[in-house]
């Protein structure tokens, strides 16, 4: 009976995604076929993009990394009731600290000692960042959604007045860079593929998140002041605290994320780092409605996305901007499918239906 | 022009209800209640709380329907389905919150209220109208400021007025005076006394104060159990006092539960010491001025008062979820400061009212729930860090059963019980603790059936017995006056009597529960 | 510096705020409006992108500046009621839709407007407000867009119906008190997704100066930010129309400071500036946070002012 019902509400959470999804795509299908394209060479080439080869695969892991880390940046608070939406600034903050870091040890130190360096300043740096946002949320009362997100320009204002000013490299005319870290410093990939580690670092922490949400008491209390604050507070819990220590593992995982872009990707901190990894990451976290274990999958799906477009492009000649519509209107209609929950007979608990 | 200008000379309606009668489930709210309003009479309605006011003037307003029963206005048969039609009719209701839009002006306030407002608004023209109209009631209000920003008198005045304005003029009144000074009540409620007399409005006002019903009111009609228990001219307050609060309890009722009592040593430190406790509520306003109390080991201080006189703000503030501006919580002679430690080490427990609400999250299971005192205690976890799921779930199991909560699996969401299973949940959390030494309950059997109730009174007794300071807050006198070692009354945030529950009576307390004076 | 070297750092300040605020002018009244009604559209970003896409082509086929302004308010006003409407649904979060709806914006923009990259169109006409000056430099810095000129005017208009129309109190009602709204008889969903389409529309006008007039060409770089900024804007000038022309005028000169100072030599702080507007506002916040919200004039039912 207990097992059935748990069946009936698993099945839920793998219906209403798979319908959205089916809906996204029907609403993508008439857009191709407006323009005189077949959905059906579209999808495929969608798959063969992403997760058709091994070598798509490796590209679609090496974009879902960021984002695993990012999406962490909001699912972490959001179990603390707190809506943070300025993971990109972390992830600029992240790597801009771990460039810096490793200015004064290029060339002496080696290069395992200057990237922990790197990591553990790129950490500190996001984790300072998204922590400031709890600190005025707890002292001042200030909105944390608006909080983050006005620190994150600010953060893309403090990239690029220090890579075009004090940290500028002057062998850097073109793209104003910080001083590159070296190829033989930067990080190489996971041994065999050519995914770089912020994949296996993801992995990790999500996994480590979700062992601190469910498995231990501190997350017990964490999901204690997010269910209800006001509940939390008549027992005794320290509910101020929490939630900035909340904010600050999830501007850790984003600045974590930063410090991976510049030792693996860029090798310099630039306004490359800019990509939108954070808003992209919002979405992730929400379409995994915050759990930090599903957030790897959701990860790789939209990860897949951006990986096929390089091929769609060639071969359909379609705009690269196409998997990004497509990711759009994903986004759009999975959110919105969260008004389903609940609705169909069929997925609730059959004890639930009697209570008084 | 609205039709309130047109009509200088409108009259108050007359209003009669005849055998009204309403069931919520097995709960019979009103039982064939009866009230005559005659045009032009300032009437008082009396009750204790859930003694059936509320749900008269509800049906009355259209927001419910009664099961039984019809309503007469002026001599004729009303069918009054929802509060448009009642509006229509020229019933108003003036709520105990305010329902004017804060970030809007008095005049826009009045104006939008209107249901033929222009699209363009011709303010010039408006104020011409609004002063003309003023000029002809006695209350005077800035309509050019943010009703935010208005006193709370001027925002009452403000929503009679409105009812003036949208020409409602048989005005019922839920404790208007309540968020007022005893000089502003006085103000307003003058005003619509002459009014009544004048013949321009009728009002049916419910209220606690036997101050105000002596002073303004031309009849009354008291309520209890949802039945009338009471009315007529001129009653004195004793006389009211009496038909509010019933009948002093038979020997029988008053001694059900005497047997569980233990007669306790009293010790002279108290376990639970508040002193001079002072809080504000959400808006800023005073809710507790100046609270202390002191309640002993194996000691039920029942605290009773009319809902809204400063108990929420006191529970909140014993546990720590409202900010004290001033005074001190002492627990076993040391200052308490509501931390985790401290709640642990002091052996204090709180179960306040409406506990989805207050005390539990909605979206954990009821056995997480159940866990939120000790879950970082052994057995439920180990070494202070890492959760035992399985003994949070057994536990949960084995509290679920000797507190009788009726739930699916320890592991459901506690949202998916009912109110009572809810409410023996948190109790299981709160009583189910070793070392009790001072237990905060806030109306713990507020709409539980008879059985239930009687459990969880018994549980708090049991509390008591074993040695625990106990503060009980109650809006049921029955409930303080079975309960209670000593019996207080918090009116207006202010604690105005304490006495021994052997030299209570009913019909004094009754007194102090309506205004605290003995007037 | 010198007096001349002042000069053309002023001039080129009312040049930059003229030209950079009208953007920001008119994602901030259409936020305004939305966010009166008690609703935020984070998307704004999304609509003002392809406001600026959808105006370029149609001014490209047609020849006609005016009927692009048009389009790109429709195209607004089309994204603005999907948000709406998507927001009226129980459980769904209009922050995660608000980007959400920025993506898809952006993407519909950058998927549609790939072949309007190359070409030009006809942008909009200037007024040479200056010209009587007869100073060549304070000339070109008041050759004014009349979507400047539009924007003061909404900005007048929207301030004078939130205190004179039925429709504008209404408005207020609705995002202050929906309870108080529901007692009143007005349609809350209904009023929020009006004025949530209403505001997508502003945005796009605001996407048709970008891509008509200033820079005037179309790319997938156009935006830098302002339609997402537009919600801070609006908690700037504290939910007044008129106070969001001051505030963006501001945003714009604080923006046009930093390229003035480096055109007389002045390198460093460049990006401070930039973001200047943004500390200010997060130090606003700061210093009113914790007090009332009647203090902080936000709309009662704002979920993002809590």
């Amino acid at each position: 009976m207990r097992g059935a019902d748990e069946l009936r509400r698993a099945a839920e959470f793998v219906v209403v995604p798979a319908l959205a999804l089916a809906i996204s795509a029907a609403i993508f299908s008439a857009i191709l076929l407006a323009m005189g394209q077949s959905p059906a060479a579209f999808f495929q080439l969608l798959w063969r993009g992403a997760f058709g080869t091994a070598f798509s695969w490796q590209n679609t892991l090496q974009r879902a990394a960021p984002l695993i880390l990012t999406a962490l940046c909001v699912a972490l608070p959001a179990r603390a009731g707190l809506m943070i939406i300025g993971g990109e600034g972390a992830f600029v903050m992240g790597g801009l600290a771990a460039a810096t870091a490793a200015l004064p040890l290029l060339g002496w130190a080696p290069a395992p000692l200057v990237l922990l360096l790197m990591a553990i300043a790129g950490t500190a740096a996001g984790a300072l960042w998204i922590g400031l946002v709890g600190v005025l949320r707890h002292r001042r009362g200030v909105n944390e959604t608006i909080a983050s997100l006005l620190l994150a320009y600010i953060a893309v204002a403090v990239l690029s007045f220090l890579v075009e000013g004090p940290l500028r490299d002057p062998a850097s005319p073109n793209k104003p860079s910080t001083h590159p870290i070296g190829a033989e410093t930067m990080l190489g990939p996971i041994p065999g593929t050519s995914v770089h580690w912020g994949l296996v670092a993801g992995l990790i922490a999500c996994l480590a998140a979700h062992v601190l949400i469910s498995r231990t008491t501190t997350g017990f209390a964490i999901r204690i002041a997010g269910g209800n604050p006001h509940a939390a507070l008549g027992q005794g819990l320290p509910v101020g605290r929490l939630l900035v220590l909340c904010c600050l593992l999830a501007g850790a995982a984003a600045g974590l994320a930063g410090f991976f872009d510049v030792a693996t990707v860029h090798g310099a901190a630039n306004v490359s780092l800019v990509a939108g990894y954070g808003f992209t990451g919002i979405l992730v976290s929400f379409l995994a409605r915050h759990n930090a274990l599903a957030i790897p999958p959701v990860a790789i799906l939209f990860g897949g996305l951006s990986a096929a477009g390089g091929l769609i492009q060639r071969r359909l000649g379609l705009p690269d901007a196409t998997v990004a519509l497509l990711e759009g209107v994903i986004f759009v209609t999975l959110l919105t499918s969260e008004t389903l929950y609940g609705r169909f007979a069929i997925f609730q608990p059959r004890g639930a239906r009697q209570r008084p | 022009m609205p039709e309130a200008f047109t009509i200088p000379a409108a009259r108050g309606a007359a209003l009669e209800a005849i055998g009204l009668s309403k069931r919520f489930g097995a709960f019979q709210a009103l039982d064939r209640v009866s009230l005559k309003v005659p045009a032009g009479e300032f009437h008082a309605l009396l009750g204790e709380n859930g003694a059936g006011k509320s749900t008269l003037v509800k049906c009355l307003m259209g927001f419910h329907r009664a099961d039984e029963g019809e309503v007469l206005l002026d001599g004729r048969e009303a069918r009054i389905r929802n509060p448009r039609e009642a509006q229509a009719l020229g019933l108003g209701m003036v709520y105990q919150h305010f329902t004017l839009v804060p970030s809007l002006t008095g005049a826009e306030n009045l104006v939008i209220a209107r249901r033929n407002a222009p699209a363009v608004i011709d303010w010039a023209a408006e104020r011409r109208r609004l002063d003309a109209f003023l000029d002809r009631t006695p209350f005077r209000v800035p309509l050019d400021r943010n009703v935010g920003a208005l006193s709370a008198g001027e925002r009452q005045k403000l929503e009679i007025l409105k009812l003036l304005y949208l020409d409602q003029r048989f005005m019922i009144l839920d404790e208007p005076t309540s968020v007022l000074t005893p000089a502003e009540a006085d103000e307003m409620l003058g005003h619509l006394k002459a009014m009544a007399e004048r013949g321009e409005i009728t009002v049916l006002m419910i209220t606690h104060k036997f101050r105000e019903v002596k002073a303004f009111a031309d009849a009354v009609t008291i309520l209890r159990h949802g039945r009338i228990a009471g009315s007529g001219r001129g009653l004195t307050t004793r006389e009211m006092a009496a038909m509010m609060v019933g009948e002093a309890p038979g020997p029988d009722k008053g001694k059900a539960v005497q047997p569980l009592r233990r007669e306790m040593p009293r010790s002279h430190e108290p376990a639970l010491e508040l002193a001079g406790l002072f809080a504000e509520d959400g808006d800023g306003r005073p809710a507790l001025r100046g609270v202390s109390l002191k309640v002993a080991a194996g000691e039920i201080v029942g605290l009773a008062g009319v809902s809204g006189n400063g108990q929420n703000a006191l529970v909140e503030a014993c546990c720590g979820q409202r900010p004290l501006t001033d005074g001190q919580i002492f627990v076993n002679g040391r200052d308490f400061v509501p931390t985790r430690r401290a709640f642990d080490e002091a052996g204090m427990f709180v179960v306040p009212e409406e506990p989805l609400r207050n005390a539990a999250v909605f979206g954990m299971s009821i056995a997480d729930n159940i866990a939120f005192r000790r879950f970082e205690k052994p057995p439920l976890s180990r070494r202070g860090w890492w959760l035992d799921r399985r003994a949070i779930s057994a536990a949960g199991r084995e509290l679920m059963a000797r507190f009788r909560v009726a739930g699916p699996s320890p592991d459901a969401p506690i949202g998916a019980l009912s109110g009572g299973n809810v409410q023996r949940a948190v109790l299981a959390r709160e009583l189910s603790s070793e070392r009790i030494s001072v237990l905060v309950v806030a109306n713990p059997c507020f709409g539980l059936d008879f059985a239930s109730a009687a459990d969880i009174r018994a549980r708090i007794v049991e509390a008591r017995n074993n040695g625990a300071a106990v503060l009980l807050v109650s809006e049921d006198l029955d409930e303080v006056l079975e309960l209670a070692d000593t019996v207080a009354v918090i009116s207006n945030g202010r604690i105005t009597y304490k006495a021994p529950i052997a030299h209570v009576d009913r019909g004094s307390l009754g007194v102090y529960l309506a205004g605290g004076s003995d007037g | 510096m010198t007096d001349a070297g002042l000069f053309a750092v002023l001039v080129a300040m009312v040049a930059g705020a003229i030209r950079v605020s009208t953007p920001f002018l008119f994602v901030s009244l259409g936020e305004c409006l939305t966010e009166k009604s008690g609703r935020v559209n984070l998307g704004l970003e999304g609509t003002l992108v392809l406001g600026a896409m959808v105006a370029f082509a149609v001014s490209y086929h047609s020849g006609n500046p005016w009927l692009g302004v048009a389009a790109a308010a429709a195209a607004g006003f089309a994204l603005g009621a999907l948000h709406g409407a998507i927001c009226r649904l129980p459980r769904v979060n209009d922050v995660a839709i608000g980007i959400a709806m920025m993506s898809f914006g952006t993407g519909l923009a950058v998927f549609l407007g790939k072949p309007y990259i190359q070409p030009t169109a006809p942008r909009l006409p200037s007024l040479p407000l200056g010209d009587w000056l007869g100073i060549p430099s304070l000339a070109l810095a008041l050759d004014v867009s009349p979507l400047f000129l539009l924007g003061i005017a909404l900005a007048f208009l929207l301030d004078w119906a939130f205190r004179n129309t039925r429709a504008g109190l209404v408005v207020r009602v609705t995002g202050d008190d929906a309870a108080a709204a529901r007692a009143l008889g007005i349609a809350v969903d209904r009023v929020r997704l009006v004025a949530t389409a209403l505001g997508g529309a502003s945005a796009g006008i605001g996407g048709a100066f970008l891509s008509l007039f200033y820079p005037g060409s179309w790319n997938e770089g156009l935006s830098s930010g302002q339609g997402l900024m537009a919600v801070a804007l609006v908690i700037f000038a504290r939910w007044q129309p008129r106070r969001c022309l001051a505030a963006s005028l501001l945003f714009g000169a604080a923006g046009a400071l930093g390229p003035a100072l480096q055109s007389i030599g002045i390198t460093a702080g460049y990006y401070f500036f930039n973001a200047a507007p943004y500390i200010l506002t997060l130090l606003v916040m700061a210093g009113t946070g914790s007090a009332s919200r009647a203090a902080r004039h936000a709309p009662g039912e704002l979920s993002i002012t809590r």
